[in-house]
């Protein structure tokens, strides 16, 4: 049934790229859409199938395919990587409904929609470390040929770049994974965390920081993420929003599943410089972004402030702080989503990104009143006002790492203000204020951005106060896995938390 | 506390009326979004105002209820997962309960008044809708009985904060403004939640009352427990405009009238209120309490000092509410829970009073500049009428409702900290002379330019007015059935003698002081380094810009640059050096199959050592 997931896209994209004849963008647009649906109806069903209570993996599909390099068809499904299928499907479709509809080389385009589609799905469900690896280089070259074909105009630096980071993050990770199969001396690629003594802590270390540079290229963490701005500012809308929205959780679920799921040991060691380095991730990425001029550089370096609080959760791996986790990929995801979409559909109307020239946006007859409104609300999100996503996901972050990382914990806080500030300084400019038209044409308001084209935006917004307002669901679904993935790392959460209140609190019920 | 029995229905549906205010919003969303243009937006304000009505409604039924039976207190589950749990408390006490009538009676009166002010504004509907969520929150705050919810609406009532002084957000000034009320108001937010966390984290409960029980064994580390307080108070401070963080209430003046009023009025209580709720909390802190009386006593004198210096009619009003503010923090910090809610009761109405006769003055005139007003006393009865009520209702010069709270206050002072009764004394009289000057310059003299033709407003702002000023006179009467502490009157003769003469002597002194508007600048050098100093409110704006603003944009420069000149050029580094050492390499390919075998087996024997040492 997992394989459904896989199939749909995967097989679709070939469909596409090998439809005889002549096909009009339009109904390849539509069938891309149709599968994209499909695809999310079976991600539903999963959903349906699913039981939140069982922490471990469910509706499991094995089939054995290279057994001499200890190759598994396997795929497996918990309570981490449903709601990141499940944002998958949403944010692809999302991606392929803004695709205006005269994307020259339509065909190409999106066929290799569908490939990261199914790629990424695969990445979340494969349950053997080469074939997970296979997925996650899988979803790279689409995503690079995205940039460099339907990019901006600095597109070849910006794919390169990309091309670059994120295959270095491959060697990296593939290189752990064999470096682990050499060290245990087993060609068995399943996953199965690295108990006690298998393994000297020297090596531990050295594959996990490996897999940790990996990740952090991919998540981007502060000093990796110099590829994320030109990527961004170069894709196109829908690449923005499938990059930000599904491809950055790739790091932070590999963070989760295989750092902390592989190396429980010398992750407990390294976690107190994690949270340091989630610290400084945080507050750079965030004070970076007050000073960008470009919106779409604004919130791609906003995403790398906020996705070092996933990893300050996951060094603390708490109960609470690992569901924290959870919830920041996915609201950020959304949110962040959300925010690229406005910034294209600003870009698309206006003609530029530049934060010194666009004024009073909000302007209601002749400006993007929609568009703005819609914008506040994402960019209140963002900074974590209650009632939206972002809110219960930073709460669950901070109240899971306060105990064990106070001050990293507290940094991260600042920064959480810090994203009021810059989000503030870009509203402010962009729909505040005078609208100002060109001199010449004093009265040409800006063309009016048609229902039809505010729908994603307007669904992500209700998904983001969704889940802000009901967080419950996300919790049940996910609990379980995320309680037991902290249980399996036990002792190591055993020992932070206990010294820590005798630092601050003495006798308080820690 | 709760009774055996299920409480009546009324009671246990109470977790509504938050959300009536927040329905108004949905309610008048298809015609502030614009999808209905038709029929002009008045039908989202009729709507906004029905809802709050049965907010008001609502609130009353379990007013009476729980005067007959009792206070009770409900929970509804919000978010349970691994070993957290969240829910939404209400505390349905007589307290919070009044204070939720204030709330939703005076966002009743101000939505009316907004009918009247805002006649001819085209976006009406989303006026009215950020009043509803503004009102849904403060309703929620009010009657909360757990931490986590009340900052979940504090947060939110920052939010409303900001698009309600963004209202009109075409001018720069509006931009300024919004964006210092909300930064300022998420510093103490921010600090807030950290002690919101940090409590959650410890404690493990969110409920106030398990809260206090915690707090009493607590056992923190001094530094620990200071920090908590700071934290704690951080948030209040922000929202009651308390220095140093008042800037933004004085800039917030730049929104609509209606919603100066609230904010001026019961916004400013709510946060109060959350302080109240955190005194027993706050006993780990000694510190902090030191820094509300500090910040208290500073924010009184200073911001009725402020006050005196500014030309604009609604700034005034605005710092001589910081300065209330600050005698009810002053209050709560000597544990004079019962006065600190007097005071916030007689001072939200007459303040609120005060603030819709500003609003007829700035509509009829539209002007709010003191220098240019003059002489509609005659012109505007009701609204001379509503602004002497009021004025007397916030101060202690007549025995309306300040008096009453203030000789409470000075006798509870007396006992503790004689110090601190002469700050309230003489912050009381600064108010008084502020406001016998500013109804000098408006009401009295001769009439200017832009106050030759002034009619009394229209009955849409005039009819709240009118009731409000009703309700300002007979505030003793409604303090005495809420008065928590024993009797309204149980101060001394000479306490009152002392809190009357001081006002009247400031009072006098009010209306000796020479106003001749040509002359509103002092020519004396010193006189006038003073006068600039109270005008621009001590350059608070500077000292954030050399401070704060300077601290993070230097760092955010530093940021980038780093990240410019260092990360980026190192990437970019590698990437030239590479395609160079391509180009040079490319000049070694020699052909000769020695040199590629030799070169591979040093790269192969190379690889194969350094695995040895990863197998070892």
């Amino acid at each position: 049934m997992l394989s459904g997931l896989l199939v749909i896209p995967l097989l679709g994209a070939i469909a596409l790229l090998l439809w005889p004849g002549e096909v009009s963008g339009e109904r390849l647009r539509r069938t891309c859409l149709a599968l994209l649906v499909l695809q999310v109806a079976w991600s539903l069903w999963v959903l349906w199938q699913f039981d939140p209570t069982i922490s471990g993996l469910q509706l499991e599909e094995i089939a054995p395919w290279v057994g001499s390099l200890g190759l598994d068809y396997r795929l497996g499904i918990d309570g981490l990587s449903l709601p990141l299928v499940l944002i998958n499907g949403a944010l692809s479709l999302a991606a392929a409904l803004v695709t205006s509809t005269s994307t020259p080389r339509p065909r190409l385009y999106y066929a290799l929609l569908l490939l990261i589609s199914g790629a990424v799905n695969g990445a979340f469900l494969a349950q053997n470390l080469l074939l997970f690896f296979l997925f996650y280089e899988l979803e790279l070259i689409p995503l690079w040929l995205l940039i460099a074909i339907w990019g901006g105009s600095n597109r070849a630096y910006a794919a390169t770049k990309f091309l670059l980071f994120t295959a270095v993050s491959g060697v990296l990770i593939l290189g752990a994974f064999f470096g682990l199969a050499l060290a245990t001396g087993t060609a068995d690629f399943s996953l199965q965390p690295l108990l006690g003594q298998e393994l000297g802590m020297g090596v531990q270390l050295l594959l996990m920081g490996a897999l940790l540079v990996g990740f952090g290229i991919k998540i981007p963490l502060f000093p990796f993420h110099t590829w994320l701005p030109d990527a961004h500012t170069e894709a196109s809308t829908p690449v923005s929003l499938l990059l930000a929205g599904v491809l950055l959780k790739l790091g932070t679920y590999g963070l989760l599943r295989f750092c902390l799921g592989l190396f429980p040991d010398a992750w407990q060691l390294m976690s107190p410089w994690l949270a340091g380095w989630a610290a400084v991730s945080v507050l750079f990425g965030s004070l970076a972004a007050i000073q960008q001029q470009d919106m779409k550089r604004m919130v791609a370096y906003s995403s790398v402030g906020h996705m070092g609080y996933v990893l300050l959760a996951a060094a603390a791996a708490t109960p609470v702080s690992l569901l924290g986790a959870l919830f920041q990929m996915v609201s950020h995801g959304l949110i962040s989503a959300l925010l690229f979409l406005l910034v294209g559909v600003v870009y698309a109307t206006t003609g530029t990104r530049d934060l010194n020239v666009l004024r009073g946006l909000l302007n209601p007859e002749r400006g993007l009143p929609i568009t703005g409104s819609l914008m506040i609300a994402g960019v209140m999100a963002s900074a974590g006002i209650p009632g939206m996503g972002g809110f219960i996901s930073e709460f669950l972050v901070f109240r899971g790492s306060l105990v064990p990382f106070p001050v990293p914990t507290l940094l991260c806080m600042v920064g959480s203000g810090l994203t009021a500030v810059y989000f503030l300084l870009l509203v402010n400019r962009v729909f505040f204020g005078r609208l100002s038209p060109p001199a010449d044409d004093l009265d040409t308001p800006l063309p009016v951005v048609p229902l039809a084209r505010q729908i994603p935006a307007l669904a992500l917004t209700v998904a983001v106060l969704l889940l802000g307002l009901a967080p419950q669901a996300l919790g049940t679904l996910a609990t379980a896995t995320t309680t037991a993935m902290s249980r399996a790392s036990q002792h190591l959460a055993a020992l932070p938390v206990s010294a820590a209140p005798e630092r601050l609190v003495a006798g308080g019920r820690g | 506390m709760p009774t055996d029995a299920a409480p009546p229905l009324i009671v246990q549906l109470a977790w509504l009326i938050p959300l009536y205010g927040f329905a108004g919003v949905a309610l008048a969303l298809p015609w502030a979004s614009g999808w209905i243009r038709r029929e002009g937006p008045r039908p989202a304000a009729y709507l906004n105002i029905f809802v709050t009505l049965l907010a008001f409604m609502h609130g009353s039924a379990v007013l009476s209820t729980v005067l007959r039976e009792g206070p009770y207190a409900i929970t509804v589950p919000w978010f349970q997962a691994a070993d957290l749990t969240l829910s939404f408390s209400f505390d349905l006490s007589l307290t919070s309960l009044a204070s939720l009538e204030l709330v939703t009676g005076l966002s009743l009166l101000a939505q009316f008044f907004a009918l009247g002010y805002l006649d001819k504004e085209w976006s009406l509907a989303r006026f009215f809708a950020l009043i509803g969520f503004f009102e849904g929150a403060m309703a929620g705050v009010v009657l909360s009985s757990s931490l986590f919810l009340t900052y979940f609406l504090l947060e939110m009532l920052t939010l409303s904060t900001y698009l309600l002084v963004g209202f009109w957000y075409a001018q720069p000034l509006v931009v300024t403004a919004a964006r210092d009320a909300f930064l300022t108001k998420r510093v103490g937010d921010v600090l807030l939640l950290m002690g919101v966390v940090a409590l959650s984290a410890w404690a493990g409960v969110m409920r106030f009352d398990d809260l206090y029980s915690w707090a009493a064994g607590a056992q923190l580390s001094p530094l620990a427990g200071n920090l908590l307080g700071l934290a704690l108070i951080a948030g209040p401070l922000g929202k009651c405009a308390q220095f140093p963080m008042h800037l933004w209430l004085d800039e917030a003046m730049e929104g609509p009238n209606p919603a100066s009023i609230l904010r001026n009025s019961v916004v400013v209580t709510c946060g109060a209120l959350v302080l109240l709720r955190l005194m027993p909390i706050l006993q780990l802190s000694p510190l902090s309490l030191t820094a509300l009386v500090a910040l208290g006593s500073l924010t009184a004198i200073g911001g009725s000092l402020v006050a005196i210096a500014q030309v604009d009619i609604k700034r005034t009003l605005s710092y001589s509410t910081s300065a209330s503010m600050g005698l009810v923090f002053i209050a709560i910090a000597l544990q004079q829970p019962g006065i600190a809610l007097l005071l916030l009761f007689a001072h939200a109405v007459g303040k609120a009073l005060l603030f819709m006769s500003v609003g007829c003055v700035i509509a009829t005139t539209n002007c709010q500049d003191l220098s240019e007003l003059g002489g509609l006393g005659r012109r505007m009865p009701a609204t001379t009428c509503a602004f002497l009520v009021g004025a007397a209702g916030t101060t202690g010069l007549v025995p309306l409702g300040c008096f009453w709270a203030l000789g409470l206050d000075v006798q509870a002072m007396l006992r503790s900290a004689p110090w601190l009764a002469a700050i309230v004394l003489l912050a009381n009289a600064l108010t008084v002379l502020n406001l016998t000057r500013v109804y000098r310059l408006v009401f009295l003299g001769a009439s200017q330019p832009k106050t030759r033709r002034t009619p009394e407003v229209n009955w849409q702002m005039a009819l709240p007015m009118v009731s409000l000023t009703v309700l300002v006179l007979v505030t003793p009467l409604i303090m005495v059935v809420i008065d928590p502490v024993p009797g309204l009157a149980s101060f001394s003769l000479p306490v009152a003698l002392s809190l009357l003469l001081t006002s009247a002597g400031a009072l006098v002194a009010g209306c000796l002081l020479p106003l001749r508007k040509g002359w509103s600048v002092t020519i004396l050098r010193p006189l006038r380094l003073l006068q600039e100093l109270l005008a621009y409110d001590f350059y608070t704006d500077r000292i954030y810009r050399v401070t704060i603003v300077a601290l993070v944009a230097g760092l955010s420069r530093a940021a980038a640059r780093f990240d410019r000149d260092v990360v980026n050029a190192l990437v970019n580094r590698v990437g030239s050096l590479s395609l160079a050492s391509a180009e040079g390499l490319k000049l070694s390919v020699t052909g000769h199959t020695q040199t590629y075998v030799l070169t591979g087996t040093v790269a192969i024997v190379l690889l194969l050592t350094s695995l040895s040492w990863v197998v070892r």
